[in-house]
């Protein structure tokens, strides 16, 4: 059973509230399918952790909106916020089943994974090669979502996992990385990932 | 493994790929109706749900049919699984697009929300003097270029499904899903 959190009210906007809702349930989908095929259970505790959080945010949301509604004109226009909120909140509880395909120990046929490596071009995971031109930079000076449409999403570093690093973030030789974003814009940061390519256009 | 075998697995991961792929895309769609308040984009996500649902037989008969033997039916659990979790997304998303459907207008704050999350959904008006016009969408590299793929493009009020060999119109207005930075390359290359 894991540890829930008391819910008390706190002043955070709908707008922010929902934005991070919806980011979570989005990262928590891609972060989940990595830990199911590359059957990687701290991964998968993560997501499970990031369900929780979620779940938070959707009480609080419901609070802001309770508070927001002061006459049926409102009333009707937040009920579509509530609405999209907990469908949000659906998609992260869905990412939470996915990781618990791994966290009970059930997983993925090993095969599932090497195939889906070849066929699915949104994710990615890659190991940094010690002749990477990613070596040593910082995740925001790449400018990898401007460049090539790509976002890493996590980093492995030394059995522990970085979920979302920041922008000073700096890539080290050896973490594994998790990328989502344009099929080939994913296709070319694997190939500078494994200092395949040693370039990094405009 | 044998080559039957090997092929077989290949063949429920394409499926596997695909339902995803189609729940994916659907999340897009969703939160495109609301943008646009839509609901002729909401009206495609309820149909794929659809599609979604036949899928996603297909692909359980798919992997309860590939003869796996007693030690390895935990990892086809494990897939079948994974199988219901797309399912469970594409519902997600034929709520979203409920909302629109449902003629509740959507509120500023889920328009604001979508344009400024991480992976935002954006449109563009094609205009007559871009490099777009009369070239098909494979021809112009959107995604290499921007890092934004085409979810829709809306001609003449109405939404096509963008195919590779789709050709863009000056006045199309296309739609698109990717990170937010790449809205701006994609802006000046259909309106410069």
């Amino acid at each position: 059973m894991p540890h829930l959190e008391k819910i008390e009210y706190k002043p955070i906007s709908v707008r922010e509230l929902f934005l991070e809702i919806k980011n979570l349930s989005e990262l928590m989908i891609d972060l989940a399918y990595s830990a199911a095929l590359f059957n990687d259970k701290e991964l998968a505790e993560d997501v499970l952790e990031l369900e929780n959080r979620v779940d938070t945010l959707t009480y609080l949301l419901e609070m802001e909106i309770m508070i927001a509604a002061r006459d049926p004109d409102d009333a009707e226009a937040l009920v579509g916020v509530s609405k999209v909120a907990s469908a949000a909140d659906k998609i992260s509880d869905a990412a939470a089943d996915i990781a618990a395909i791994v966290t009970q120990n059930i997983g993925v046929h090993p095969i599932v994974s090497e195939v889906f490596e070849k066929v699915e071009e949104r994710l990615t995971r890659a190991k940094v090669n010690e002749s990477s031109i990613l070596v040593d930079k910082q995740i925001g000076e790449l400018d990898l979502a401007a460049r090539m449409g790509v976002d890493i999403i996590a980093i492995c570093r030394n059995k522990d996992w970085i979920i979302n690093p920041k922008d000073i973030e700096p890539i080290k030789i050896e973490d594994v990385l998790i990328a989502r974003g344009a099929p080939s814009g994913v296709k070319e940061f694997k190939a500078l990932v494994e200092g395949k390519l040693r370039k990094l256009e405009d | 493994m044998s080559p039957k075998l090997q092929k077989k697995f290949e063949e429920i991961v394409e499926r596997f790929v695909e339902l995803k792929d189609t729940s994916e895309l659907m999340m897009d769609l969703a939160y495109s109706s609301l943008l646009l308040n839509s609901k002729e984009l909401a009206e495609d996500v309820q149909e794929l749900e659809e599609h979604v649902d036949k899928l996603h037989t297909d692909f359980e008969l798919l992997v309860l049919s590939s003869g796996f033997k007693r030690e390895e039916a935990k990892s086809f659990l494990g897939l079948i699984r994974l199988g219901v979790v797309t399912e469970k997304i594409a519902d997600a998303a034929a709520e979203i697009a409920e909302v629109v459907l449902r003629g509740i207008k959507p509120h500023p704050v889920l328009k604001l929300a979508i344009e400024e999350a991480e992976e935002t959904v954006t449109y563009v008006q094609v205009t007559e003097n871009s490099m777009f016009v009369d070239k098909t969408l494979r021809e112009v590299h959107i995604p290499e270029e921007t890092g934004m793929w085409v979810l829709a493009i809306r001609r003449r009020g109405k939404y096509i499904r963008p195919k590779p060999h789709t050709k863009i119109e000056s006045g199309d207005v296309l739609i698109a899903s990717g990170y937010a930075e790449g809205e701006e390359d994609l802006k000046k290359l259909a309106s410069p």
